[in-house]
């Protein structure tokens, strides 16, 4: 059976011109973390849909998109050092 | 601290709430511009006064997010749906049907799972040496199903009822520290923090049991417990009810007891300490919110479920005990596995 992947960690590239098309596609679906890396928990049909629609906007040629799959947001820890600019992802705005 | 955007956001930063390439955006002068996920959100609490506009709702409602508002004091003010209703003619007709013909014995289901959950809470501090209580948790126990058995009209059902939770909040002098007695529940204001706690807290439970009512094809109006005829979606009220020790009042004693809200910390000064301030609702929000999402391994249904789904699945029961007249039991702590 195929893994269910329910938390990424996505990563791009981008040409100048398609970034911004990229980001909006991006934050729809996951946590905005830094400039160009974005991260939380999905669903498997949401990850195809946010798949299909970052394959219509780049250029497969010159683009590069990494989407990191993991099985859960506990089986890995993280540090932060410096200042997080925006937090979006709190439960309380 | 959380890695996952979570399903439901409170927002209590006064600020504008958008639509920006089909997602959402909160620009606050506290916070900025903070870009919130639209896929997997599923609820939006309004604590303060957050500005929007109708494209808005219309966006929230095509994406399915329901949008709870509240006043600056935190009461209550109304919910957004989306549109997509779950309206069934059928079960509306067999729900007014129930509530007319067997109005008395669900609802002496409902009291009896809140006399059985309140006994359930309470144990665990005669478990751990306050044996004050003892006699209240007897009478929960014993008494509690053998008057609900033999009640005949509602006003003496709810007599019970009273009777349950004035001496719930009695017993509370024996395991709260001083600075949090209460002497009697007041409502609408609430006079004092731990009333203030209990109503804060009871509305959240209250407004979340409407969006979980919402996923079946139940009409919010009709109750059993409640009168039918309260201005508010009063099957909320009902189902809410057995939840409340379970999730409500085991926040506010966790909280308290362990000192993570304080009456001079967490309470607005200028109103006699009958408010939360900002802080003291994150603590608050965050510790309840936690419990909501808590799991545990499920009887019947073989799998972990969490305490919001369980008030999901107490309107299924109820659902099916009106169409297809399967007994209605609600959610027991103590059939928790």
């Amino acid at each position: 059976m195929a893994k269910n992947y329910n938390y990424v960690i996505l990563v791009y590239d981008i040409g100048e011109k398609r970034v911004g098309k990229v980001f909006k596609i991006c934050k729809k679906y996951l946590v905005h973390f830094q400039k160009s890396v974005f991260r939380g928990e999905i669903t498997p049909a949401n990850l195809i849909q946010l798949r299909a629609e970052l394959k219509k906007v780049i250029d497969e040629g010159n683009d590069f998109v990494a989407v990191f799959k993991m099985t859960g947001d506990y089986v890995f820890d993280e540090e932060i050092i410096g200042a997080r600019m925006n937090d979006s992802e709190s439960l309380l705005l | 601290m959380s890695k996952t955007a979570p399903s439901t956001r409170y927002i209590r930063t006064p600020g504008t709430l958008g639509r920006e390439d089909n997602s959402l955006t909160f620009r606050s002068e506290e916070r900025g511009i903070v870009h919130l996920p639209i896929h997997g959100l599923k609820e939006l609490y309004l604590l303060n006064e957050i500005t929007l506009n109708s494209k808005l709702l219309s966006f929230l409602s095509m994406a399915g997010i329901t949008v709870h508002f509240f006043d600056y004091y935190g009461h209550f003010r109304g919910t957004f749906y989306p549109k997509d209703a779950r309206v069934s003619g059928k079960v509306k007709l067999l729900q007014a049907k129930a509530c007319l013909e067997r109005r008395i014995p669900i609802a002496a289901t409902f009291i009896g799972a809140i006399a059985a959950n309140i006994h359930e809470v309470l144990y665990h501090y005669y478990k751990h040496g306050n044996k004050e209580i003892k006699p209240y948790l007897n009478w929960l126990r014993k008494d509690v199903p053998r008057l609900l058995d033999k009640m005949e009209i509602i006003p003496r059902l709810l007599s019970v009822e009273g009777e349950i939770w004035r001496r719930f909040y009695d017993t509370f002098k024996t395991f709260l520290p001083e600075d949090f007695k209460m002497n009697k529940r007041v409502k609408r204001p609430p006079d004092n923090p731990l009333n203030a706690l209990i109503s804060f807290g009871n509305t959240i439970l209250y407004t979340k049991t409407i969006s979980q009512i919402y996923h079946t094809h139940l009409d919010q109006s009709i109750s059993f417990l409640h009168e039918p005829s309260d201005r508010r979606f009063s099957l909320s009220l009902d189902l809410s009810e057995p939840f409340k020790p379970l999730l409500v009042y085991r926040t506010i004693f966790e909280l308290v007891n362990n000192r993570r809200i304080q009456v001079n910390k967490h309470f607005e000064k200028d109103y006699n300490y009958c408010i939360l301030n900002g802080t003291g609702r994150d603590v608050f929000i965050t510790a309840l919110e936690d419990r909501m999402k808590q799991v545990f391994d499920h009887g019947t249904l073989k799998r972990k479920v969490s305490y919001l789904s369980a008030i999901k699945y107490d309107a299924y029961k109820l659902k099916k005990h009106i169409v297809e007249g399967i007994p209605f039991v609600p959610f027991l702590e103590k059939e928790k596995r």
